[in-house]
């Protein structure tokens, strides 16, 4: 039943990050009603890039958006301060916090990775040129492998934090390790957000075993962190 | 031992140095409702979550049903085998009344379905009902059901009619009598109100300052304590306060009010020899100890 407490609880972010998703994908349809006209004589693969990169945003804006602890219950997207009364309901129920955190972050994980299947299929979808089975496969599972770091990061600071510190937490992180990146030859080449950007995408280029490996890692770490401070917080 | 429910010794619980509990003993016999009074910061809520496993101790043991709670592991048995109702009553506020129960009752091998179709219909809880839709007084409902469903043999309540009107108080209160004198459920609520304690609890725990200063069978206390008023023709002398057996004493003008406990007839003969102009002895109520205990006057 905690899974089935799970999707209840974050079934309206799902919903939020399609809706959001669809209303990008059908800019083209949408924009002029409103006047406005998209630029004409872009090559298309500068256009492919652009949706790339909005999938990559995507990516990071879904991990965020829906890792929870399973511990304090988020509202749909109420930006709240302090815990929720129903906490004290979870906690008074006869399941271990570890059970509660695996769950919630699990059914989060599925979702995300859900989602970012989805993008990742579209963007591929978009390619000029197309590309084949092997060829989404292969860059579907590595924005999925990218994306866990994001999400793992997401968990760690949902045990932590209340729900509207959690988004700035880790929007301030990844754009503190952007720029890290950018400077240190070698977080950039374990970077997830390397991993799953375009400038490691093309398929000459050798698939970046690096960031997946550090991506995974950084996620169990943020996972078994996420335990820890989970059992050893006090309510 | 194996009588008691609750039975808590030297618990010690720190906030940031700052002593909330402090050595705290506390026993709940089995079948019996105990009220838990205290100031606001006396130590209470800390008290229940310490019970329930949400806060860590300093020092001291806790025994849930006989068995010691020292892990999370024999907590998660415990909490298997009580109901909780917080101070806010809040639930999921993504789940309806239906959603609520169809989701707490596998975690409970013990759930009676005949007990929830009983207070389904006892306080016409709306099944299709999203729970921030309920008023205070229905989600108080609620989570009663859900406390007594599961077939719990404690109920721990974190004053559970606060925020009630009286009707629904007194519809809860028999309710938690009830349940002590049908099923042998044991209650430990925690409240403000010393009428209520007074109406259904047979037995209270005063905590002041993280310490029990009170605790035992009501009736018992009732009888045990004593106020002896004392009116002098002058100030009262200061050998009153040396007289043993008081626990309290309050001097005002001529008079002199002593709270006893004991061997009150020795006290009150010690004090006769003092020469008061008039000496009275009566009953204490609830209200009389807790003020007297708390107060420290």
């Amino acid at each position: 039943m905690l899974w089935y407490k799970a999707w209840l609880e974050t079934r309206w972010r799902f919903v939020f990050m399609v809706g959001s998703i669809l209303l990008i994908w059908l800019t083209p349809l949408w924009l002029p009603f409103f006047g406005f006209r998209l630029p004409q004589g872009i090559p298309a693969s500068k256009i492919w890039m652009g949706i790339h990169l909005g999938s990559v945003m995507l990516y990071i804006v879904a991990a965020n958006f829906l890792a929870g602890s399973g511990v304090n219950s988020q509202t749909t997207y109420a930006a709240t301060s302090g815990f929720h009364g129903s906490m004290f309901f979870t906690l008074s129920l006869p399941v271990s916090r570890r059970r509660l955190l695996f769950v919630r972050a699990g059914l989060g994980a599925l979702l995300t990775s859900a989602l970012v299947a989805i993008l990742a299929g579209y963007t591929l979808f978009q390619k000029p040129g197309g590309a084949n089975i092997f060829e989404a496969l292969e860059y579907i599972v590595r924005s999925i492998a990218c994306t866990t770091a994001v999400y793992g990061f997401s968990v760690l600071m949902a045990c932590v934090l209340d729900e509207m510190w959690q988004f700035y937490a880790a929007g301030f992180f990844w754009m503190a390790f952007f720029l890290v990146q950018s400077r240190a030859s070698f977080v950039a080449w374990i970077s997830p957000l390397r991993g799953m950007s375009l400038f490691s995408y093309p398929s000459a280029a050798p698939f970046p075993w690096a960031p997946i490996v550090a991506s995974l890692a950084f996620a169990g770490v943020c996972l078994c962190a996420s335990v820890l401070v989970l059992q050893r917080k006090e309510y | 031992m194996n009588d008691l429910i609750i039975a808590a010794d030297g618990l010690s619980k720190s906030y940031d140095g700052k002593p909330a509990l402090r050595s705290l003993h506390l026993e709940v016999p089995r079948g019996s409702i105990c009220g838990f009074l205290g100031r606001n910061g006396a130590g209470k809520t800390t008290t229940l979550k310490l019970l329930l496993g949400m806060l860590r101790r300093d020092a001291g043991s806790i025994r849930l049903f006989g068995e010691p709670v020292h892990s999370e592991a024999s907590s998660i048995a415990a909490r298997r085998r009580l109901g909780f109702v917080s101070e806010d009553k809040d639930l999921y506020p993504f789940m309806t009344v239906d959603q609520t129960i169809r989701f707490t009752r596998p975690f409970f091998p013990t759930w009676r379905m005949d007990l929830e179709e009983k207070y389904l219909d006892l306080f016409q809880l709306p099944r299709k009902k999203a729970v921030p839709k309920l008023s205070k007084g229905m989600r108080t409902q609620l989570m009663l059901l859900l406390a007594m469903a599961r077939g719990a043999e404690l109920l721990i309540m974190d004053e559970p009619t606060s925020g009630l009107d009286p009707a629904m108080t007194e519809d809860v209160l028999q309710i938690l009598a009830d349940l002590a004198a049908s099923d042998g459920t044991t209650v430990f609520f925690s409240s403000h109100q010393l009428a209520e304690v007074e109406q259904i609890c047979d037995r209270v725990c005063i905590i002041d300052q993280g310490q029990a200063v009170i605790d035992g069978e009501l009736d018992d206390l009732k009888s045990d304590y004593r106020r002896i008023l004392l009116v002098f023709d002058g100030v009262p002398p200061k050998e009153l306060a040396g007289l043993p057996g008081i626990d309290h004493l309050r001097q005002r003008g001529r008079t002199a009010s002593l709270l006893a406990h004991g061997d009150v007839d020795t006290l009150v003969e010690r004090a006769r020899e003092l020469g008061p102009a008039s000496l009275e002895v009566r009953s204490v109520t609830l209200k009389e100890l807790f003020l007297d205990h708390v107060r420290g006057e």
